[in-house]
């Protein structure tokens, strides 16, 4: 089903969106009123449980995080900027599940209606402050009623569009981690402004926004989980809000890779069997680069399916989230690249390989780049001999 | 839904193994190299304990596990070491095809798990195939096998000029052929393996087991069969070199630290870990694949022993170098795993071969210079 949708109404503008650095509004108020979204909300955590489910027994194994990330492959074999563009909570629906109130969950998460798309956004990059997050220097003072926020985002996804962003902020740049606070921040708040969207290598029809906070008041209520949150658990902070959605939202990431690498697959097969020339020594070159493609492909795809599996059974998976986010994002750029190698020159002329090259290389950078992947595996292996990285 | 978690049954039996690799392959394996061949009391203990029949049929007295139990089991036996692994008897690749041989008890097998009967699969111009009224002659010196010297019984399998794949039993008491021992000193020393000369050798009517289309089938299918085996077992030495090398490295100090503080270290073994995980990952998938006999099984296997034997030159490889000076010793155990992973990489290759079957199986090839893809 979503493969379908996939096909039949992402793949048809993928190239025209790309072009003009915008998904067509209309397409997307009718892909709205289908009931089509992106959430990531269903991942991870105690997210999926219904509150009218009968107590039963044994536990019910948990698929939402296999589902999804089924469903990221095949939204980004159909294109991934339409993809990120889809309306829904984004990036911003996990932390708001896993630590708003549910007063919170209510308030923001049920605004996505048919009626009108609309979508949520997580704030946490600042020019300072990449994969060193623990860097952020975007303030909140508390003052009387809420907190007053000063600061500057980078990177964000539908940050200009969004009705609200998860904003990181920290309360005491001295504290590093544990003054880390998260905040929704709703478009329209005096003092926060999406100051520009960005021009990038790929994912163009995506928005990647610039946003300000200066003297923005954002009250009480808007701060995640509430003041309790962090009174009552010792360690808690913003900065473990963040960190804990990177475990769910990484396989996710690495789905779409894999459906990147699969879109560029299929269509140079696709190519060579009807383009290439047969027989000699570039079809046997062009033989052993399509099997090495589909091996790096079908193995990126088992560690993305290990690491969902994994958030399903209410394992840990901080090392499997790493390793299929380091896995894909690299092979995923080697895919492409290979396919334009077998395509030749005529490959820059309009065919959508060109396009899905200049939209991967991003997945080996946000949500982690594949360094901080790496350390994360590495820490993961060295912990039982009592090293710390 | 998509699961991977190993049954009961299974996780009873890989402790077995495991623990049997520990405590005698392990500490057999320098000597077993030495003396060229794993040694008669570890074999007589693998057998009793079942580990030489896992992929032999029932009708000939073996275990016949599914592929995905017996991917779990080598990996552990590999994870103690693959050189002598790939030295005990059952039958070896033999096995595979006899799992989807017609009627396989028709063979008349000199001593069931207890012996080595190697697979000969003859490439296109390996050896001459020259048809008689009396069958067919092989003329020529095959290339390298394991399990090779010693053998009382070989299968062979060839296309015959014309093109028809043949499957053939030959026994000594009625063929002839010569083995040779040649200089073999990269890896995988305890495996027996030699080079069998075919000088005038008689495939008679009578040795014919499988021609034609069900020669194909068996030959693919025992083939697919055969990749994921040797995969798995390639995941065992992938993972024996990475456990060491995090252990050594963890209690290994330079420039006042701990070396896996260096992320030239720890990201190295980031990498090492990843690609064991992920060839692991698409064994057992083709293990599942080639076990339901669902469409795309053959090309599973393909890609898994491909990636498998790539990973593993890469993991064994970056053993010895997180490891130094020391690596290169053989004091330590991972020259040998290195050496051995390369041999199996030679002995199952090429690389590009599998992954030149896959491409050509993806664009819906049938075969490929003479070999059925």
């Amino acid at each position: 089903m979503v493969h379908w949708f996939a096909e039949h109404e992402m793949r048809p503008i993928s190239l025209l969106a790309d072009k003009e650095e915008r998904v067509p509004d209309e397409w997307l108020r009718k892909v709205n009123r289908m009931g089509i979204t992106l959430s990531m909300s269903n991942f991870g955590g105690d997210a999926g449980k219904k509150k009218d489910d009968a107590p039963r027994k044994e536990p019910r194994e948990r698929q939402a995080n296999r589902l999804g990330v089924i469903a990221a492959e095949e939204l980004a074999w159909g294109d991934p900027a339409i993809a990120l563009s889809l309306p829904g909570p984004g990036l911003g629906g996990p932390p708001v599940m896993s630590t708003g109130t549910p007063e919170q969950k209510e308030r923001f998460l049920g605004i996505f209606t048919k009626d009108e798309p609309r979508w949520g956004a997580y704030a946490l990059t600042e020019p300072g402050a990449g994969s060193d997050v623990s860097g952020i220097r975007t303030s909140a003072k508390k003052v009387d009623g809420g907190y007053v926020l000063n600061g500057h985002k980078v990177y964000i996804t539908n940050g200009g569009r969004a009705s609200w962003v998860v904003a990181f902020a920290t309360v005491d740049p001295s504290l590093g981690r544990a003054g880390h606070r998260a905040f929704v921040v709703e478009k329209g708040t005096p003092g926060f402004t999406c100051t520009r969207v960005a021009h990038k290598m790929g994912l163009r029809a995506s928005e990647t926004a610039e946003l300000v906070f200066e003297d923005c008041f954002v009250p009480i209520d808007n701060l995640l989980g509430g003041e309790a949150h962090y009174e009552n658990r010792a360690g808690s902070s913003g900065f473990r809000v963040a960190m804990s959605t990177f475990d769910s939202t990484r396989p996710i990431v690495a789905a779409m890779a894999v459906g990147i690498a699969r879109a560029a697959y299929e269509y140079t097969l696709d190519f060579v069997k009807k383009e290439y020339p047969r027989g000699g020594r570039l079809q046997t070159d062009v033989l052993a680069k399509l099997g090495e493609m589909d091996a790096k492909i079908h193995a990126a795809r088992l560690l993305t399916w290990e690491a969902a599996w994994k958030a399903d059974l209410g394992q840990p998976n901080a090392k499997e989230a790493a390793m299929c986010k380091a896995h894909a994002g690299r092979i995923s750029l080697e895919v492409c690249a290979d396919c334009l190698e077998i395509m030749g020159p005529i490959g820059l002329d309009g065919h959508l390989v060109e396009k899905l090259y200049r939209d991967v290389k991003v997945f080996d950078i946000f949500e982690g780049t594949n360094q901080i992947q790496h350390l994360i595996v590495a820490r993961r292996l060295y912990e039982p001999y009592g090293l710390r990285l | 839904m998509l699961s991977f978690l190993p049954s009961d049954e299974e996780r009873a039996f890989v402790e077995v193994a495991q623990q049997f690799a520990r405590e005698r392959l392990r500490e057999s394996a320098r000597e077993a190299e030495k003396a060229r061949t794993p040694g008669d009391d570890l074999v007589s203990a693998a057998h009793e304990l079942g580990l030489l029949s896992l992929e032999i049929p029932e009708s000939l007295a073996g275990a016949e596990l599914p592929l995905i139990s017996q991917v779990q089991v080598l990996e552990a036996l590999a994870h103690g070491d693959l050189g002598i692994v790939q030295g005990l008897p059952g039958l070896c690749d033999s096995a595979s095809v006899m799992r989807v041989l017609p009627q396989p008890e028709r063979l008349e097998l000199a001593d069931g798990a207890a012996q080595r009967v190697p697979w000969l699969h003859l490439s296109p111009n390996e050896v001459a195939v020259i048809v008689e009224r009396s069958g067919f002659r092989l003329e020529g010196v095959a290339f390298p096998r394991r399990s090779t010297l010693g053998a009382d019984q070989l299968l062979v399998s060839f296309l015959a000029p014309g093109g028809e794949a043949i499957v053939a039993w030959l026994d000594r008491t009625a063929a002839e052929w010569s083995e040779d021992a040649g200089d073999v000193r990269l890896g995988l020393l305890a495996a027996h393996i030699g080079r069998i000369g075919f000088e005038g050798t008689i495939v008679r009517p009578e040795d014919v087991l499988l021609r034609g289309d069900e020669a194909e089938r068996v030959i693919r299918e025992a083939q697919a069969r055969v990749a994921v085996l040797e995969a798995a077992k390639c995941v065992g030495a992938m993972r024996a070199s990475l456990e060491y090398t995090i252990e050594y490295t963890s209690q290994r100090k330079a420039f006042g630290q701990e070396i896996p503080k260096f992320q030239g270290v720890s990201f190295t073994v980031a990498d090492m870990a990843i690609e064991t995980e992920a060839a692991r990952n698409l064994v057992w998938q083709a293990a599942h694949a080639v076990d339901q006999q669902g469409a795309g099984a053959l090309q599973a296997a393909a890609r898994a022993l491909a990636y498998a034997l790539r990973s593993a030159r890469f993991v064994t490889n970056q053993g010895v170098q997180m490891l130094g000076g020391a690596g290169y010793l053989q004091e330590y155990p991972v020259e040998k795993w290195m050496r051995d992973v390369q041999a199996q990489a030679v002995l199952y290759g090429r690389e590009m071969d599998w992954y030149e079957r896959a491409g050509a199986r993806a664009l819906g090839l049938e075969e490929k210079e003479g070999v059925l893809v």
